[in-house]
């Protein structure tokens, strides 16, 4: 495994990367950011010409070339990009095995470590899979790559085979990886837009005060944390850090609802991040005793542009959503006033989360290791699906692994399935939350969203008493 | 003119269309498929490209590349 290394230009970490860099320190080892995924196709495989394809992805998708430096006293790194990984892609052959025994040893490899400085954050194998399924497994460091970016990666290594298998139209370049991180940079470090930003957080402050941590298990959680510090007035809940094992939890809900729910956004012009929001923070509202300040974390992607599609690089960031909605406000009117906060958030996502938690850290003096939220929501539009006209036909198996350390008590990732359904994945501390915990959160979910876009003038109190 | 044909290039990298074939009638979200965090993303970006100052109630009203060539074009001249 060489590289070269001549005249390498050392980046700060962008907020985003800082997150995920942040939880490594925490909580004191990189597998809390691990991703791994899986793409196959139910079809013979060049695997020769797929080896020749993923080396050229190397090339042409930089965010797969970047290493960090070693931390400095304070623990901080600097990224730079390799120009060149000559590095082995394995191939493992697992088609002997039943497709749930591949898929948990793959989950097996997704809890492993990339440890060490100035190494290559990102591993690739070759899979012959159960069933006939042929694909590649992927190992990254969330630094490196979102969720979306690896969407754009796995397309992409597949547009590539198909070119050279079929002679389909070579794919279109790929954004430069570094060119897009400075600028990112470069509008980080500007000084209006940061002072707008900030301001902007502070004002929120300013008009709500303190938030209040609201539990999926109820109110008894903050009064454990109430009763641990010894302050009655205690807003926020402590962060687990020791026991960080997580279980995964995935309902599928059919293409007749997800598309009721669709429906619903459209002719009211709402996002689904928006309305999933809702559901959440109704459900907390519903088991905190009707608490009417909510917050929950809610992950951007911060893909607008077409050089931010198809850059890869970690973009995806998360900013707390708080609302204050009282329980006679109507349904409808709850979701317009979680997207006015929303488009807020999302015209100030350049700011780093990080800097917000210091201020509130600042002005609320509240312990270390405490948080304000329990719930972390992702929505992805975009389906994992290789989507390539030459494979429309071929079945497909793809799944994400989780990285088996939750750094957050509960994280729901909702996406949409190949059928029109969706996928609602609750990842789940397990010192903490039990499978029927997920089962409650996600019969509520339903049964508050359904009933929402059925009576949108129905008020958020007489729903929670309904359900 | 140089200041719309910026502004439709700065449009054109969040879309499909190219900026000679926009018109100020198309809606940012139903025709040129702008998010919410596009089309908010797209405002910091004019913010920092004209270096001027966007009331968010304001811009939230903007629905069509006039109304926003409009806007624009006021908060430059103040």
């Amino acid at each position: 495994m060489s590289t070269g290394t001549s005249a390498k230009e050392y980046y700060p970490l962008t907020a985003a990367q800082k997150m995920h860099h942040k939880w490594i320190l925490d909580y004191k080892t990189q597998q809390v950011s691990g991703v791994s995924v899986v793409a196959s196709l139910q079809a013979p495989l060049d695997f020769g010409l797929l080896k020749k394809c993923i080396e050229l992805e190397f090339q042409r998708y930089g965010c797969m070339r970047i290493r960090f430096t070693k931390p400095d006293a304070k623990g901080e790194v600097k990224q730079y990009i390799v120009a060149k990984e000559t590095r082995d892609i394995p191939i493992r052959d697992l088609s002997g095995m039943s497709m749930q025994d591949a898929d948990n040893l793959m989950q097996q490899w997704a809890y492993e470590t990339f440890d060490g400085d100035d190494i290559p954050m990102c591993d690739v194998t070759m899979m012959r899979l159960p069933e006939g399924y042929n694909g590649f497994f992927i190992h990254m460091d969330h630094r490196l790559i979102d969720s979306c970016g690896i969407v754009v990666m796995i397309n992409d290594v597949m547009q590539l085979y198909t070119h050279f298998r079929f002679g389909s139209a070579y794919p279109s370049d790929l954004a430069d990886f570094e060119m897009v991180l400075e600028k990112d940079l470069k509008r980080a470090n500007n000084e209006k837009r940061f002072a707008k930003d900030k301001k902007f957080w502070d004002d929120q402050l300013d008009a709500l005060g303190e938030p209040l941590y609201s539990d999926i298990q109820g109110p008894s959680v903050l009064e454990e944390a109430r009763k641990k510090h010894g302050n009655k007035k205690l807003r926020a809940a402590d962060i687990e850090l020791k026991e960080l094992f997580v279980a995964v939890k995935d309902y599928v809900l059919e293409p007749e609802p997800t598309r009721n729910l669709m429906d619903f956004c459209m002719n009211h012009q709402l996002s689904m991040t928006n309305l999933l929001l809702l559901g959440i923070r109704t459900y907390l509202s519903k088991v905190n005793d009707g608490q009417e300040d909510i917050t929950i974390e809610n992950f951007i992607s911060r893909r607008s542009t077409h050089d931010e599609w198809t850059s890869g690089g970690s973009r995806t960031i998360m900013f707390p959503c708080r609302t204050v909605i009282s329980a006679d406000t109507d349904f409808l009117s709850a979701a317009y006033e979680i997207q006015n906060i929303q488009n807020k958030i999302y015209m100030h996502s350049n700011y780093d989360p990080a800097l917000i938690e210091e201020e509130m850290r600042k002005r609320y003096h509240t312990p270390e290791h405490t948080t304000y939220e329990s719930c972390y929501l992702t929505y992805q539009p975009m389906p994992v699906k290789l989507d390539n006209p030459h494979l429309a036909n071929i079945s497909q198996h793809s799944k994400w692994f989780a990285n088996g350390a939750a750094t957050k008590k509960m994280y729901l990732t909702v996406s949409h399935t190949p059928e029109g359904g969706m996928n609602f994945s609750y990842h789940y501390q397990t010192v903490h939350l039990e499978e029927h915990d997920m089962e409650l959160l996600y019969y509520y979910m339903m049964r508050i969203l359904f009933k929402g876009i059925a009576e949108p003038d129905m008020s958020i109190g007489e729903i929670m008493e309904s359900i | 003119m140089k200041q719309e044909m910026q502004f439709k290039t700065i449009v054109a990298q969040y879309c499909e269309v190219k900026p000679e074939e926009m018109t100020n009638e198309m809606r940012f979200r139903e025709d040129l498929g702008f998010s919410s965090l596009d089309f908010m993303s797209f405002l910091g970006e004019l913010e920092d490209t004209f270096d001027v100052e966007l009331e968010e109630e304001d811009a939230l009203q903007v629905v069509t590349i006039g109304e926003a060539l409009e806007l624009l074009d006021r908060l430059v001249e103040e």
